[in-house]
């Protein structure tokens, strides 16, 4: 066969590796400032731009999308082309699908900062944000199966299995999770409501994390790690085990963040063995990557490219470890709602994808400008430090984590909670939170110095953007099956059909999980006494999402007695059948607010304290992390948007009468003006226009129909 | 009638079970697979990362 020379397409690998730096250095500062607000409240300077509900999502959102997603990117485009033996398919579509993510970044970090949000976390982008994005991850999928397609190799290697799993998986899960009706340019309602939401986002949530920050990574470990020790993968009939079974089981395991919550035991207990099951073949790719490394850890000494990726494959397998254990529900049972989530969550990003993002740089950023890396030995210093801020950043949640769920179950010999207070456990914690700062911020020095030796070393070498390689062209294969050849043979060499069989593997879990919850309705109970959401209701309510209330307050009180001690009754499906989106939270910084505003309860609290806590936590007590919101006083609310979220949320089944739309407004002052006439007796003197009233307005709602319904069971039915 | 198929179908917990024995289905088969695949093509193909077709960005390489 003639021998083809062509050129590698170098300068869309260096465009997106200069991304994964900038992003990264941002996505982790904003981190340590969010670190630091659980310390030092006062550093959200009393603005709405920098508080912990709108700038923790610019944080997530930056870290995994930016950083994380623009190293895989360098890694895909390096790796895919050189696996291929092709330049990528199209140079203008490599091209748009950089730019247009760099696009998406600085909207999705304005939009936040600027309190526009679903408020479903990891997917708090709004509706033309998610268009963009469709867009463009579509531009990447064809790219890369066009690339697929043109290869001058037979076979197509593990590495890109796992690349074409994430761009199918992710792309049924973002389109699936964000479909929703706008309401404007900058606000819509999601679809789903309630239990049937928490669903949804959750079987989105968990696996963004599986296939945007664990396939790609896999792919790209199988690509690197072998090209970095200079030898074969360990097994490779482990990797195609690995890989099926992988995809088939993540799919699965979303419910485990929603466990004790009102979502159906059946569907519970789904993602509790699924995710058991996961440890299997998490450790398998783990063991294939690390025994890679037999007879060359000697090298892992002197390589600073394979320490990284020790490390990062070590803490995949803690992580992938660690998550199945905190899926039991006995250990979720102490640890959700705590700070263990966060630093299991951290164990992931900085030392699996952290980790293996900077083995990748390393490793390519020299390649690419031909010369060698500046300086060995602050590669090293980059290493050591930021493995260390890793400890230092996860020992002390986990530390804090059992601490304060441990207070939240302790009882006095009288039976009564030994800490009612909520901010007596937030207290408590202040040590640990400075801890985990200080090792945040040695994760980000490592960062910086990491930076500045491939700047370096970009200036001492010479870019090269097409680098000249020569393969055989592939000769034309059969559609069909040949002689011997297995199907799965077959297979690895039918991109389409791969795509195809890989979907259906995902498909699988999501369809049996999902249906019967919208079908079959037993599985939310109604409750005759829940009701719409009043206009006032459902204004603060839009302010309670835009400012990311849920960030730090869980509206879902589990079944334990130490919780319906300190909150009130437990959570009931059919409480939440009006919620678009739900808010059920995934972190308690502060208390649950589901029971807020049943009076006489155990959270209540009257009208003027919920402003005065709004305007000055501290005034109240001076212990409180939560932000000032100042603002929420002086602003006016935007009642323009009333009559048009009616109309969009009779569109989605809540069932406000017909021509309702076009009194809201009167609705909505009457009761407004009764919120502000309660704080006038108070001394309070304020408008019923601010924002303030609809948020109040809001609070005072919450739990108050299970309330009415005389829980906890009377009132109970099936449709 | 999709609707009317799920509504009527009682005991629908065990799609856990099913789903279950058709991933342990298609785990064995896998298996098989991987076992029945030839030696010789395992090995080229755990080989592929290392030959990309040019030499040119590893030449300031030590390895």
């Amino acid at each position: 066969m003639e021998n083809q020379t062509f050129y590698y397409d170098n300068k869309i690998v260096k465009n997106f590796a200069y991304a994964t730096l900038f992003w990264g250095v941002i996505g982790m500062v904003v981190g340590l400032l969010l670190a630091l607000q659980f310390i030092w409240p006062a550093l959200t300077f009393g603005i709405p731009y920098t508080t912990f509900g709108r700038i923790r999502p610019i944080h997530t959102n930056a870290v995994i999308f930016a950083f994380v997603g623009n190293g895989m990117f360098t890694g895909i485009y390096y790796s895919l082309q050189r696996l291929c033996k092709a330049r990528m398919f199209n140079d203008l579509l490599s091209k748009i699908n950089f730019w247009g993510w760099q696009l998406i970044i600085v909207f999705a970090a304005l939009s936040f900062a600027f309190g526009m949000t679903t408020g479903k976390e990891y997917a708090e982008l709004e509706w033309p944000i998610d268009i963009l994005v469709a867009v463009i991850w579509i531009v990447f999928g064809w790219n890369m199966i066009g690339t697929i397609i043109k290869r001058r190799t037979q076979h197509i290697y593990v590495a890109i299995w796992f690349y074409i799993a994430t761009f199918v998986t992710i792309a049924v899960l973002h389109v699936t999770n964000s479909l929703a009706i706008p309401v404007s340019l900058f606000k819509s309602y999601p679809i789903y409501a309630g239990v049937q939401d928490a669903l949804v986002q959750w079987w989105y949530g968990h696996n963004a994390v599986a296939f945007f920050l664990t396939t790609p990574f896999l792919g790209l470990m199988y690509y690197f790690l072998p090209k970095a020790a200079n030898r074969p993968i360990f097994s490779y009939r482990l990797s195609i085990v690995h890989f099926w079974a992988l995809i088939f089981l993540y799919i699965w395991a979303g419910p485990h963040h929603l466990l004790y919550s009102a979502l159906p035991n059946w569907a519970q207990s789904l993602g509790v063995v699924f995710s058991v099951m996961l440890i299997a073949p998490s450790w398998g790719g783990m063991v294939n990557g690390l025994l890679t490394l037999r007879g060359a850890w000697d090298r892992v000494r002197e390589d600073p490219v394979l320490k990284f990726m020790v490390v990062a494959v070590t803490a995949y397998g803690m992580s992938t470890f660690e998550g199945p254990m905190m899926s039991t529900k006995t250990v979720n049972a102490i640890s959700h709602f705590t700070d263990w989530t966060i630093g299991h969550a951290h164990i992931g990003a900085l030392g699996w994808n952290g980790f293996l993002t900077f083995a990748v740089l390393y490793y390519l950023i020299p390649r690419i400008f031909q010369t060698k890396l500046f300086s060995v030995k602050i590669a090293n210093l980059h290493f050591w430090i930021a493995t260390l801020g890793i400890i230092f950043y996860a020992v002390p949640l986990y530390w804090g984590a059992i601490t304060q769920a441990s207070m939240w179950k302790e009882f006095t010999a009288d039976g009564f909670l030994k800490y009612p207070n909520f901010l007596e456990t937030v207290t408590q914690l202040k040590p640990m939170y400075a801890a985990r700062a200080i090792g945040g911020a040695m994760y980000i020095v490592g960062i910086v110095l990491g930076v500045y030796n491939l700047i370096l070393t970009i200036k001492a070498g010479k870019f090269l953007p097409d680098e000249a390689a020569s393969a055989p062209a592939l000769a034309k294969a059969e559609g069909k099956r040949g002689s011997g050849e297995g199907v799965h043979r077959w297979l690895e060499r039918r991109p389409v059909q791969f795509t195809i069989l890989a979907l259906i593997a995902v498909l699988i879990g999501g369809i049996i999980e999902i249906v019967p919850l919208y079908l079959i309705k037993t599985n939310i109970p109604t409750i005759a006494s829940v009701k719409p959401y009043t206009p006032l209701e459902l204004q603060g309510r839009d302010i309670y999402v835009r400012e990311g209330c849920y960030t730090c307050h869980s509206q879902q009180v589990r079944p334990f007695r130490s919780e319906t001690e300190r909150y009130g009754e437990y959570a009931k499906a059919g409480e939440y059948v009006y919620d678009h989106p739900f808010q059920w939270g995934s972190k308690r910084n502060g208390p649950d607010l589901s029971r807020e505003g049943v009076v006489g309860g155990r959270q209540y609290r009257p009208n003027s304290w919920h402003y005065n806590h709004m305007e000055n936590p501290q005034r109240l007590n001076e212990q409180s992390i939560m932000p000032v919101y100042k603002w929420l006083i002086t602003d006016d609310l935007d009642i323009s948007t009333t009559a048009k979220k009616i109309r969009v949320m009779q569109t989605l089944g809540v069932p406000y009468p017909e021509g309702f739309d076009k009194i809201a407004n009167d609705d909505l002052m009457a009761q407004a003006r009764g919120i502000a006439d309660d704080l006038k007796s108070q001394g309070i003197n304020v408008a019923p226009t601010k924002e303030i009233i609809a948020m109040i307005a809001y609070l005072q709602r919450l739990g108050k129909d299970v309330h009415a319904a005389g829980m906890p069971t009377a009132a109970v039915t099936a449709k | 009638m999709l609707r009317d198929v799920f509504n009527s179908i009682g005991g629908f917990e065990s799609y856990g079970l099913i789903s279950m024995i058709i991933f342990v289905a298609f785990f064995a088969m896998l298996i098989l697979h991987t076992i029945s695949l030839k030696k010789k093509d395992v090995e080229t193909f755990g080989r592929m990362p290392l030959d990309d077709s040019s030499k040119e960005s590893d030449k300031n390489q030590d390895s």
